[in-house]
């Protein structure tokens, strides 16, 4: 095997939790340990990384995925050497270039001609060779005249832009990008794929950080997400961010869940009520139950089964109710709804509790999120219970597409096409 | 203390970029632009002249005239050593940007507030010489070949604020009061320098030896000696200005590398 571009080895990172007037304190650990963290007990610090080991290999594009705090950007710091690790190791292959926010590295008083300079010559490039790139790093910029105005008057974009081109064009071996490429516009973002792609193609390494799941899914070739400082899933794309979909998507069903069937809001972020009916029929909750062995689970892949089970009572018979469920978008589409008297179902006695079931075997809804409204009613629509967006799902498939419905499918071609 | 010096060295064009920039940014929208360096220490000049030549008089001597002229050889190295340190102690903590967020070598932004106002001194000198030139015009023995002198003193006093203005601009960034701790104290080290008085003027003895263990004073004396008096500094004082030199630059750069480590983190 050969050695990999960028090796990263059991790396922690503690930071310490501000004490106020530890100053002292903190300057002698820093003086005589090196270290703002080493004497520290557990509960005065907090791990940014925990324990976090990977390889890149030459000509691999790393992503690492994760939420708001999971240490994604230290890491990035960490591995650019701007912070040292608590524990563990880095070992580069190479020159790192690190794009770590806005404007990282850029002197706001100064030329973005001047800057580039600065950048350059800080990044390892001796003056003569960016002499020799700069036009090309102008163009690429797309800053035209705008090259010789002090940097602080760029818009975000242009800021991006610029330290993005000086960056490529420093010849990185490893190149770190921190979620920056979100700011430039749709043009400029393609700019830089087509250079990440050209920079891969030529056996360099990419470790790309972004909340930008999809654009993760279309570079990378393996990624990594963390959540809090630790590890959770290292593998391919699609499996690491499906999984951290679902478990996004899970965990904000369950908030949703919760919340609603805690009874406490009737009116929705719009002030429209969620729920309304003359009560003589109610329904107390209803769960979301996906896949063979229904799991109560609020995120699911097209084509699994699922089964809205609503629990509904009544204290006294009833002669005249109809159940219905109805499936939106989060922007209020209607994909579809039914209900049991459309199914053909008569209704006999209702009285105490029930539960009833909708089983969808095979749920072709289209990736994205959803919500549902659970009712029961009149046959003549009255409704006893009316309770909008009563459940909130997400759907992800392992093809993408447009538009809410998802059938299965395939393509085939005869004559003289040839597929790769 | 050679591996920041080595440092240093290697981004030695950068570290000439970011001076001129810094120069070219002070000025910048200013209608005398340039002129105020020389405006600058000149006007200063003549506060002290007139409060300590005409205001305040104390007995000094006969051999501090004419005044504005003793006082001119002491003052402007004086001011390069006061804003430099004042302004690198500073410097990681205003360009916080740079160093938090990119792979910059931070011991470049102390020198740079270093640099910039050795060229302020350097800019200032020309006062000096006419200073020099109008004292022998009116008969007083000032200047001589003693001032060939002054490009070694200010070699030795390179090293010593540059040290200073390093480890604090470490130290700075761990412990804010740094600023308000600095500020002061290089106003009580001014008037413990003999700068506006001559050390001989002090009356007590011992005075005289607690001030000459003021880092300063060293440099200060062999400004007046190779200025105002135009003699060659005695070899003492050089031993005593290289020593400073030595100690500070190892001190200071000892507390950096130490630091540096943690700046990012304390920022």
């Amino acid at each position: 095997m050969t050695t990999p571009a960028l090796a990263v080895k059991n790396l922690v990172k503690l930071y310490r939790r501000t004490t106020p007037g530890d100053h002292f304190r903190t300057l002698k650990s820093a003086l005589l340990e090196g270290s703002l963290t080493a004497g520290l007990k557990r509960e005065e610090s907090i791990a940014a990384l925990d324990d976090v080991s990977f390889e890149v290999a030459k000509g691999e594009a790393f992503g690492v995925i994760g939420g708001n705090g999971s240490g994604k950007s230290t890491l990035l710091k960490v591995v650019a050497g701007i912070l040292k690790p608590t524990a563990g190791r880095v070992v580069a292959d190479g020159r790192v270039a690190a794009l770590i926010e806005l404007g990282a590295g850029f002197h706001p008083e100064i030329s973005g001609r001047e800057n580039v300079f600065i950048n350059g010559v800080v990044l390892g490039l001796p003056k003569k060779e960016i002499e020799r790139r700069f036009d090309s790093i102008v163009e690429f910029s797309g800053l035209g005249d705008f090259i010789d105005e002090p940097v602080k008057n760029y818009s975000s974009g242009m800021y991006v832009r610029l330290g993005f081109a000086v960056a490529v064009h420093t010849d990185p071996d490893i190149l770190l990008v921190d979620e920056v490429l979100a700011v430039g516009d749709e043009a400029f973002a393609h700019r830089c794929l087509a250079r990440i792609e050209e920079l891969l193609a030529a056996g360099k390494s990419l470790l790309f950080v972004s909340h930008g799941l999809d654009l993760v899914e279309t570079v990378c070739d393996r990624v990594l997400w963390l959540d809090r400082g630790k590890p959770r899933v290292l593998g391919s794309p699609r499996r690491v961010v499906d999984a951290y979909r679902a478990a996004v998507a899970e965990a904000e069903g369950r908030v949703h869940q919760e919340a609603r069937q805690d009874e406490a809001p009737t009116l929705d972020a719009e002030g429209e009520p969620l729920r309304w009916g003359s009560q003589e029929a109610e329904i107390t909750a209803t769960r979301l139950l996906v896949g063979g062995d229904e799991t109560e689970r609020y995120h699911l892949t097209t084509g699994e089964s699922a089964v809205f089970e609503i629990t509904a009572k009544s204290p006294r018979p009833l002669t005249d109710f109809v159940f219905g469920v109805k499936i939106e978008t989060p922007r209020g589409i209607e994909v579809w709804g039914t209900n049991t008297e459309l199914a053909g179902l008569a209704p006999g006695r209702f009285e105490g509790t029930a539960t009833v079931r909708l089983e969808l075997p095979d749920c072709r809804l289209a990736p994205g999120e959803y919500t549902a409204d659970v009712a029961v009613h009149t046959k003549d629509g009255t409704p006893y219970d009316y309770r909008r967006k009563f459940l909130a799902f997400t759907v992800a498939s392992p093809e993408r597409g447009i538009g809410l419905y998802f059938p299965s499918h395939r393509w085939r071609t005869t004559g003289g096409i040839a597929w790769r | 203390m050679l591996a920041t010096a080595r440092v240093l060295w290697s981004f030695r064009a950068l570290l000439g970029t970011l001076i001129s920039r810094e120069l070219k940014a002070r000025y910048r929208g200013s209608a005398l632009g340039f002129l105020w360096s020389l405006l600058n220490p000149l006007l200063l000049l003549t506060v002290y002249a007139v409060v300590f030549g005409l205001v305040l008089t104390p007995p000094r001597g006969e051999d501090v005239k004419p005044y504005a002229v003793f006082l001119v050889s002491g003052l402007f190295p004086w001011i390069w050593f006061s804003s430099s340190v004042l302004e690198g102690a500073a410097a990681i903590t205003q360009n916080s940007g740079l160093v938090r967020k990119a792979v910059f070598p931070a011991e470049l932004l102390p020198m740079v507030a270093v640099g910039s106002h050795l060229v302020h001194f350097f800019l200032a000198l020309p006062i000096v010489a006419v200073a020099l030139i109008v004292g022998r015009g009116l008969g007083f023995p000032v200047g001589g070949w003693g001032v060939l002198a002054v490009p070694f003193v200010i070699a030795l006093q390179l090293p010593f604020v540059a040290g200073l203005a390093l480890g604090l601009s470490a130290l700075t960034v761990h412990f804010k009061d740094v600023r308000d701790i600095l500020a002061n104290l290089l106003t009580l080290t001014f008037f413990a320098t003999p700068i506006i008085y001559p050390l001989s003027a002090v009356p007590v003895p011992a005075i005289q030896t607690a001030l000459r263990c003021n880092p300063v004073t060293p440099f200060a004396l062999a400004y007046q000696e190779a200025l105002f008096a135009g003699r060659f500094p005695a070899p003492g004082l050089w031993l005593h200005m290289l020593a400073v030199a030595l100690v500070a630059w190892a001190f200071g750069t000892w507390l950096f590398r130490r630091l540096r480590e943690t700046v990012v983190e304390a920022l």
